[in-house]
């Protein structure tokens, strides 16, 4: 008996709806969180991060 | 600071701190930048360059030069291996090590590891280029390299992957910016599909079998095909959109709820796309309508996504007509909105049927790798050049001219081969009144694209020259950088001396759901690199398991045929030289279950006929006609003199002629070592284990005995030819077997053919 009958004979299709459920849940649950109003404030924040990356002290000639 | 890329900018501008003891003071580097942005200007040149060649090829076949390591086969995986892994690889690699290093707030984890990425990555590709050509090849479709370079790849991945995240570790920014997050993604998900994919049983030095084998290598090819489409050409890019854009419009993305929304549909979703590479093929149908529902569903976020990369442009419209970067950026992001959603278009079925095999597939790949991978680098590199080389951008006005010239180029290419695709996948399904084929010679369907294949050309001439011209550019703007780099020295307050910020949140509330939307949980994951990362594998590997293990491990999925048995020693050698040639880049082995299929081809493929096939072949586009049925359909002659001559045979034919086969010896010692290799992966070769190269001889002795019967050349038992034939005529007949196996070189005609 190879492992493919045993594997066949399981009857494993329920597992693939639960995934699909377990999925779904957990994707609705980021969706909810993400555009929870109480976090629209740290939001624009994380936003400005690319904009706020240039605090330089003034320059230190070094060589290439 | 201000943006001006080709007027004023000259690096950062300079706000001096107050000073304090508790801030840690370095420096970013940018020498790693320099170094990729140059590789990715040499690479793209290269790799359009052979694009423009390949495409030359298909509009006249003397420009295969009859030389063999110039021929469309071998060089076309040479052109999709330079643009994407070279060319967009090392583009990615230039803004992930510019935006990482300040989105953290730390220069790299490893100075050292970030030279060896770049100088191993080079050297890959500079093995490819020394392999391909010559015929070294896997024989899949992006994942052509041999395995002494695919473990290469994972060695060089896996220290990208140590420096990226022991730079996120030691970041001074608790937050990671949701560009990282794509970055994350790609990183993880790219190194699972490279090493699944390629898992292979080596041969010699540069010669190895897919472990797996027809329907279950087909499932895992476009697993990972269309996946190095979503996460080494799509998430990474979207990554460098969601820093680079910003940057360039000087304000934020549109809604950073949105970008957060998109990369976890992305993760979710992406991973499942694959099997729609293989509508109406031995596939199960289960998988393939899988494929087609997750692909459809992709449409949403990916058009959330250009939105929101289109809107970050809101009040600043009119910079667009002054900025080349940001026109580079608008068409870019366009096109990646035009590709996504002509993607879902083509993966439904009724459309696929259609488009499958024919160069729609072509035009629809081009508008993503021209418009979007290329403007985003090109945008990009424009917008870096005056910050890594400290000093305006040469040409404002060669930026432009290059935007106008690439444009046109990509509108000319796309045009052309879409009406190229509709054309001959029209022509391939017409009857005509009386029920027959309206166009039963292939050929016909073939000379009809000539024009837009010469219109083709002009496209990706057009491209190039706009590259050419923005290679130059950067030259002239690195000529014009300062004797010494200015390194500017950072300051930024290291994590674990910061107190954590507190609660954003109201006062919690009473009740479930209060709690749920208080609890941050979402900001813990966003705040620990180690288990975001985990979770996004998580997400990426159990979705895979869920599509592809039920083809391994459930009988019912691949039903077995008796009569399907091993190919001979020499025909798996006349395999072998298949492959090499490259001949699955324009024949597929696949025949659907459609009336103008069959009618063409002969009965439609079955998955249970390529049990044996290590690596499967089916192939994914017709620029000549289908294989499967091949074998039988013509006299051994037949196929000498058409390898010999292609356009003796069918004048119109735009096949390069294969004449070496005449004349190069068959190395029959190595086949023993190939039919070994192949009863190691299972395949039932009974004797042939003890004496493959004799019995490949007494084949090949009776096939040139039949080929001089016919009247061909003598003396061709111990060259190529033979084997090549012995495979051409194998194809597609074990299941008309009842008794008695076929004899392979019998010169009879099946009873398929027309």
């Amino acid at each position: 008996m190879r492992l493919s009958d045993i594997m066949s004979a399981a009857g494993l299709s329920f597992y693939a709806q639960v995934a699909l459920v377990l999925f779904f849940v957990t994707f609705i649950a980021i969706i909810i969180r993400t555009f929870a109003p109480s976090r629209s404030r740290e939001m624009d924040e994380h936003a400005r991060l690319p904009l706020d990356d240039d605090h330089a002290v003034p320059r230190q000639p070094v060589n290439r | 600071m201000t943006r001006a890329p080709a007027a004023s900018a000259t690096g950062p501008a300079f706000v001096a701190p107050p000073p304090s003891s508790s801030l840690d003071r370095f420096s970013y580097d940018d020498d790693i930048v320099r170094k990729f942005l140059f590789a990715t200007l040499l690479w793209g040149v290269v790799g359009m360059l052979v694009g423009v060649l390949i495409a030359l090829q298909l509009a006249n076949p003397f420009f295969n030069f009859n030389t063999p390591w110039l021929s469309f086969g071998r060089l076309r995986p040479l052109h999709t291996n330079a643009v994407i892994f070279a060319f967009a690889g090392n583009a990615f690699f230039t803004g992930c090590y510019y935006s990482t290093q300040r989105l953290l707030k730390a220069r790299m984890f490893s100075d050292g590891l970030s030279r060896f990425h770049f100088w191993g990555w080079q050297a890959i590709i500079v093995s490819a280029a020394l392999t391909l050509p010559f015929g070294f090849t896997q024989a899949k479709e992006y994942a052509e390299l041999e395995w002494p370079i695919d473990i290469a790849i994972a060695v060089v991945w896996v220290v990208f992957a140590v420096n990226f995240f022991g730079t996120l570790i030691k970041r001074r920014e608790r937050h990671i910016y949701v560009a990282l997050w794509f970055y994350i993604a790609s990183i993880v998900t790219v190194a699972i599909l490279h090493i699944f994919n390629n898992l292979s049983v080596p041969v010699d030095a540069l010669k190895s079998y897919s472990i797996y084998a027809g329907v279950q290598d087909a499932f895992m090819q476009w697993w990972y095909g269309h996946n190095a489409v979503a996460f080494f050409l799509t998430t990474p890019f979207l990554g460098l959109m969601y820093y680079f854009m910003p940057k360039a419009a000087e304000g934020p993305v549109f809604s950073y709820k949105l970008s957060i929304l998109h990369f976890w549909s992305l993760v979710f979703m992406y991973i499942w796309a694959g099997p729609h590479h293989l509508h109406y093929t031995a596939l199960p149908e289960w998988a393939s309508t899988t494929g087609m529902l997750f692909s459809v569903m992709l449409w949403a976020p990916s058009w959330g996504g250009m939105v929101n990369g289109l809107l970050t442009l809101r009040g600043a419209w009119h910079k667009v007509t002054q900025d080349p970067v940001l026109k580079f950026f608008v068409v870019g992001i366009t096109a990646y909105g035009m590709s996504t959603f002509e993607g879902p278009m083509l993966s439904i079925k009724s459309v696929n049927a259609l488009a499958h095999y024919t160069d729609w597939i072509v035009a629809h790949v081009h508008t993503g790798a021209l418009g979007w991978n290329g403007f985003m680098t090109f945008g990009m590199v424009y917008w870096l050049l005056p910050r890594i080389f400290q000093t305006q951008v040469y040409s404002k006005r060669a930026m432009d001219a290059h935007f106008w010239i690439a444009s046109v180029g990509i509108v000319l290419y796309v045009v052309a081969i879409y009406s190229a695709g509709v054309t001959q996948g029209l022509m391939w399904r017409a009857f005509d009144e009386t029920g027959r084929l309206a166009y039963p010679d292939f050929v016909e369907t073939v000379v009809k694209l000539m024009p837009m294949y010469w219109m083709r050309v002009v496209g990706g001439v057009l491209f190039l020259t706009g590259t050419i011209i923005f290679g130059w550019n950067i030259l002239m703007t690195w000529k014009h950088r300062p004797a010494a780099y200015d390194v500017p020295v950072v300051e930024a307050a290291p994590l674990d001396r910061r107190p954590a910020p507190a609660p954003v949140a109201a006062p919690v509330p009473a009740g479930v759901w209060a709690r749920f939307t208080a609890v941050g949980w979402h900001r813990k994951w966003e705040a620990a690199p180690m288990l975001f990362t985990a979770l996004t594998l998580i997400a990426v590997v159990i979705a895979s398991l869920f599509e592809i293990l039920p083809t391994f491990l459930i009988k019912s999925n691949v039903p077995t045929i008796a009569s399907v048995k091993p190919y001979t020693p020499l025909e798996l050698a006349g395999r072998d030289v298949y492959m090499a040639e490259g001949c699955f880049n324009c024949h597929s082995q696949m025949i659907r279950p459609f009336r103008y299929e069959t009618e063409r081809f002969g009965e439609y493929s079955k998955p249970g006929e390529s049990v044996y096939d290590h690596p499967f072949l089916w192939g994914s586009r017709r620029i000549g006609p289908d294989l499967a049925r091949e074998g039988g359909k013509y006299p051994d002659l037949w196929h000498v003199r058409h390898f010999e001559n292609p356009q003796a045979v069918t004048a119109k034919s735009i096949m390069p002629s294969y004449r070496q086969f005449l004349t190069k010896p068959l190395d029959f010692d190595r086949i023993q070592s190939r039919v070994d290799a192949m009863a190691m992966l299972g395949v039932p070769y009974g004797d042939a284990v003890n004496r493959a190269p004799a019995m490949a001889r007494e084949q090949a002795k009776s096939i040139a005995a039949a080929i001089a019967e016919q009247g061909g050349p003598l003396g061709l038992e111990d060259k190529e030819i033979v084997a090549i034939v012995a495979y051409m005529q194998r194809l597609g007949r074990d299941i008309k077997v009842t008794a008695a196996p076929a004899p392979t070189s019998a010169p009879a005609r099946g009873g398929t053919d027309r």
